[in-house]
């Protein structure tokens, strides 16, 4: 038996100094407080851990805060800014199921607009697809966005099936859910093409796609401005879609592509607006659609 | 029992009565012996407005049921009156707003793609989109804004199209789009005998080349008064004019009527008379009072802008436009009738915040004439209240100020014209043309908010009669450049200006106050 025994205190001195080693490795060996050596190869694409679907955001009384937030601060200020002209919103005043709004995307002030442009009542079910990588690398920020904007993560990279089974958990509990299908901000503010997954979602879930084009937001706040400027802006909301049954959903895709560009042009398009008596009807309150039912 | 309208004598125990003294309010105590005029208490609305319209849609007069006359493939065009009807602008939801549903309802029903929504606006000022909105309904608007719905423009040359001559040789023009329609259908709001009828289309949708056929001084010398249609060459013109469009496009009218429940109830007092006022409302009155001392012009203007009149629908009828009229002039009487006994040597009028034509913009002292002495003036059946040769006294502060947006020509004509000449006749000989077809306010007039070129002028020959018939105008508080350049006379209280008027009508001369707004038509026997 050594003259020394391993007694309780040794042992805690030992691990101590050993987890204080490794971490002296590890900052030693990840320069800590150096800036990253210009001979690494560039830094890959980040993919979280695990994406949460922030379910905490969708309850109340998280919602009940969200919108006194939109209604007391967003909307005004979205408002006052920009007095957006909403054309179309008959299509969106009373929706009798859940919704994908597929939208252009050439700033950060189109979801803003996006949900200034519904009604209260399809607003307050709407949640917005946010680019994993970019508003959720740092959960805190993640977390404040979902609280205002009612966001949730999702992912550019890869991953489809489990993004379509979290889209579609979404939108089978009723929530509408806001897609930019561009995946990132125009960089000229002209439409780029859009990626297939709205088609494959829509399709999959069996879900009409509303096209919607907003029209002066990357005069307002384009790529690298940190800040809003006020000017005049045009949001139109297109009538909702459905993927017939023998499309696929490439082909809805880009349908739902030529709609949204569609909608950018100058005057009204009957094709993707609807006739005047489409969209008085679908304006119709409710009581009186029952009546006359 | 809503109670009809009143002629009350003054005595010692007769309260201070209310004159409105534009965007002011006064108390006067009116001389022993003087009558006070009050208009009839507001009468019950329809209760079931929609239902209403429905009817009378499906039972029009000496017409056939709307429906049977919508077909699938038609060019269907829908008119209504613009916002200078009613006043103060009607809570919402306009009457019109309910009419206008209604049909477009049936037109969607029966398919017609091809539906035009026009806002009559004759050589009146282009609303804005929330005025529009305001008049129309949300729904309408978002349906149908701008591409669908939009406003008439009298100086658009390819836009109007000559329709042809009446046998008296007044030139008619109409809309292209109304003229080239199937069916026309008129949404009017009736506010006074002088408004609907054929009166509507042939104004509201024409072009100066046609309006001046009857909006001029001759014309409006010979309507004893234009508040009484069989009494008024101008709506003998509109209805040669009407009948030369009804020859040319099939038009459907539907007419509706209000009471006069102009104010809402912040503003009860001035609703009633003082005889009715509650501690309340003298407790309003002091304070609005106190308010419109105090404050500048511009607030005082925006508070009064901002009120918005909780009138009632009286009465709704479709079909043939003769027809229709004859039913919603014998509302509109219903409402507004006085009769009064006999002519006085001295009228007393207070002139309010708001006419027809600044709606959001100062009354300028061109528009306070039209007011005082063109409308007010002229609510009479038979015989004007004053006697011819008698003092017409009217409260209003008549200040230098004009809305550059809305009456830019009002600023020419009030500098240049009036500086010149104060004749109706003369004027319009010296000046019409070179108004009506100034490229500045033509584009004004076309793109911006402007009323026409000649609107002054209209707004003064309004008062054509009224300076012919009165042997003295007298303003009272007003600013006394501005009424030495109209060609009036100032005096600084209600009491002077009765000692003023006593060398034009003698000593002891008899006094009417006429206690207006609310509107009220004197019914003067011999």
């Amino acid at each position: 038996m050594a003259w020394y025994s391993e007694g309780p205190l040794s042992r805690i001195t030992g691990l101590v100094g050993g987890a204080i080693d490794d971490v002296l490795r590890v900052r030693r060996a990840w320069h800590w407080d150096t800036p990253r050596p210009h001979t690494w190869p560039e830094q890959g694409a980040v993919v979280p851990a695990e994406a949460s679907d922030l379910g905490w955001a969708r309850v109340e009384p998280v919602r009940s805060i969200r919108y006194l937030i939109q209604r007391v601060l967003l909307l005004p200020f979205t408002e006052a800014m920009v007095h957006p002209k909403v054309e179309g919103r008959e299509w969106v005043r009373e929706l009798e199921r859940p919704v994908i709004f597929a939208a252009n995307h050439s700033s950060h002030a189109d979801t803003s607009l996006i949900l200034h442009a519904l009604t209260d009542s399809a607003r307050d079910r709407t949640v917005v697809a946010a680019a994993a990588d970019y508003w959720f690398k740092r959960p805190i920020l993640g977390n404040i966005v979902s609280l205002f904007l009612n966001t949730f993560p999702f992912s550019r990279t890869g991953g489809a099936q489990a993004q379509l089974h979290s889209s579609s958990q979404l939108l089978k509990s009723g929530w509408n859910l806001v897609l930019f299908p561009e995946g990132s901000r125009s960089p000229d503010g002209r439409i780029q093409e859009f990626k297939p997954g709205i088609g494959f979602l829509a399709k999959e879930t069996g879900t009409p796609v509303v096209p919607m084009h907003i029209q002066g937001a990357f005069q307002i706040m384009p790529r690298h401005q940190q800040i809003p400027l006020p000017g005049p802006i045009r949001v139109r909301i297109g009538k909702p879609m459905t993927p017939g049954p023998a499309e696929g959903s490439r082909e809805f895709t880009a349908r739902i592509e030529n709609a949204v560009r569609t909608l950018s042009k100058e005057p009204r398009q009957l094709e993707f607006q609807g006739s005047w008596i489409e969209r008085w009807q679908a304006s119709k309150p409710r009581e009186f659609r029952y009546e006359a039912d | 029992m809503p109670r009809p309208g009143a002629v009350i004598e003054v005595d010692r125990n007769t309260p201070p009565v209310l004159f409105h003294f534009g965007e002011g309010i006064r108390l006067e105590k009116m001389p022993l012996g003087a009558r006070i005029v009050y208009p009839p208490d507001p009468l019950e609305p329809i209760a079931h407005p929609e239902r209403a319209i429905k009817r009378a849609l499906a039972k029009p007069l000496e017409d056939d049921p709307l429906k049977s006359l919508l077909r699938r493939g038609m060019k269907m065009t829908i008119a209504f009156d613009d916002l200078s009807l009613p006043l103060p602008p009607m809570a919402a939801p306009d009457v019109r707003q309910l009419v206008m549903e209604e049909v477009i309802d049936m037109a969607a029903e029966a398919g017609i793609d091809d539906l035009h929504i026009i806002a009559a606006l004759g050589l009146h000022r282009r609303m804005t989109e929330d005025e529009v909105r305001h008049i129309v309904g949300e729904r309408i608007f978002t349906t149908f804004h701008p591409d669908r719905l939009y406003q008439h423009d009298g100086e658009d040359l390819e836009n109007n199209v000559y329709v042809g001559k009446t046998a008296q040789g007044e030139e008619v023009t109409l809309n292209r789009r109304a003229a080239e329609s199937d069916l026309v259908i008129y949404v009017n709001l009736t506010l006074v005998p002088m408004d609907g009828g054929h009166k509507s289309m042939s104004t509201g949708l024409a072009s100066f080349r046609s309006i001046r056929a009857h909006h001029n001084a001759k014309t409006l010398l010979a309507s004893r008064s234009y508040m009484n249609p069989p009494d008024s060459a101008l709506h003998q013109s509109c209805i040669r004019q009407g009948q030369l469009i009804e020859d040319t496009v099939r038009v459907f009218h539907i007419e509706t009527t209000v009471n006069n429940h102009a104010f809402p109830a912040v503003a009860n007092f001035m609703q009633k008379r003082e005889t009715d006022w509650t501690p309340q409302d003298q407790a309003m009155f002091l304070a609005t009072k106190q308010m419109t001392d105090i404050m500048p012009p511009a607030f005082k203007r925006n508070v009064f802008h901002a009120m918005r009149a909780p009138y009632g629908m009286t009465a709704v009828h479709a079909g043939q436009v003769d027809a229709v009229h004859d039913k919603t002039l014998e509302a509109v009487r219903k409402q507004i009738n006085v009769p009064v006994e006999g002519q006085t040597d001295i009228v007393t009028l207070g002139v309010p915040y708001l006419g027809p034509y600044n709606i959001n913009a100062p009354m300028n002292p061109i528009l306070v004439v039209c007011m005082g002495l063109g409308y007010l003036f002229n609510f009479y059946r038979n015989k004007p209240v004053l006697r011819k040769g008698g003092v017409l006294i009217l409260t209003h502060p008549c200040r230098y100020e004009f809305d550059a947006v809305q009456h830019p020509s009002y600023i020419d004509y009030y500098d240049e014209v009036l500086a010149d000449t104060k004749d109706p006749i003369e004027i319009e000989k010296k000046y019409e043309i070179r108004f009506a077809e100034d490229p500045w306010f033509r584009q004004l007039y076309r793109k911006s908010h402007a009323y026409h070129g000649i609107h002054p002028h209209y707004a003064w020959i309004w008062a054509a009669h009224a300076m012919e018939h009165a042997g003295d105008i007298i303003f009272v508080g007003a600013d006394r450049d501005v009424v030495h350049r109209l060609g009036f006379k100032c005096a600084t209280t209600l009491d002077d200006a009765f000692e003023m008027a006593e060398q034009t009508v003698g000593r002891y001369p008899s006094v009417t106050h006429l206690r207006t707004p609310p509107i009220m038509l004197a019914d003067v026997e011999a």
